[in-house]
């Protein structure tokens, strides 16, 4: 799960609980495909994924590619 | 920054479950069956402050079942409170499970913040409580 290969250097993954146990989840730090293999066993334990958004810098990842992501919604 | 995913809180782990009750400081859950308004259910039971029948939680379904009458026989914000602290203690136990360490805020909105340092796991510690 842990995929530290990209960087190695202060990845971080950010979870935020909301007053009503909404989860929201955010990694930092991470280049190509670890960005989403990083947080992937604390949003499986958690529940179920409601919505994902990526960023700029996820487009800018070559390997972390787009059409990965939407094939899941 | 790479991603940013929002989930949909269940409630499977009854270690879990179990932690978050401590946090809340309310009894831990019994496994039994509890008459509800409805109908009997059986699961992890937990009694919330001020609510008149117990939660239910089916923990292999993570499902919770629960009468609260809109909120006239049991406080919703007591039902979030056991739902935020839950995700909190089981988002801490898999993420110190993977050797990672963590961190813990409460932010003024009333939320509270993990920072998951990946690959750091004796260093975690809590930096304010939420609870």
């Amino acid at each position: 799960m842990n995929d530290t290969s990209s960087t190695g250097a202060n990845q971080v993954i950010e979870v935020t609980v909301g007053s009503a146990g909404d989860v929201s989840v955010r990694t930092v730090g991470f280049v190509g495909p670890s960005c989403r293999d990083a947080s992937r066993f604390i949003e499986q334990a958690l529940g179920e994924r409601a919505a994902e958004t990526l960023t700029g810098e996820f487009y800018q990842s070559q390997s972390c590619g787009a059409a990965q992501a939407r094939q899941e919604f | 920054m790479s991603h940013v995913v929002t989930i949909r809180t269940k409630v499977r782990d009854p270690a879990a479950l179990a932690a978050a009750c401590r946090r809340l400081g309310l009894a831990e859950p019994t496994q039994g069956t509890a008459q509800l308004f409805s109908g009997e259910a059986s699961g992890l039971l937990v009694q919330l402050p001020g609510w008149n029948y117990p939660l239910v939680v089916d923990a292999a379904a993570g499902e919770v079942k629960f009468d609260n009458y809109g909120g006239r026989w049991g406080s919703q914000s007591e039902l979030d409170r056991l739902l935020q602290a839950y995700a909190v203690e089981k988002a801490k136990i898999e993420a110190r499970r993977a050797g990672h360490g963590v961190t813990e805020q409460a932010q003024a909105d009333g939320s509270i913040k993990l920072t998951i340092q990946v690959g750091q796991g004796a260093q975690g510690a809590a930096i304010g409580g939420a609870s």
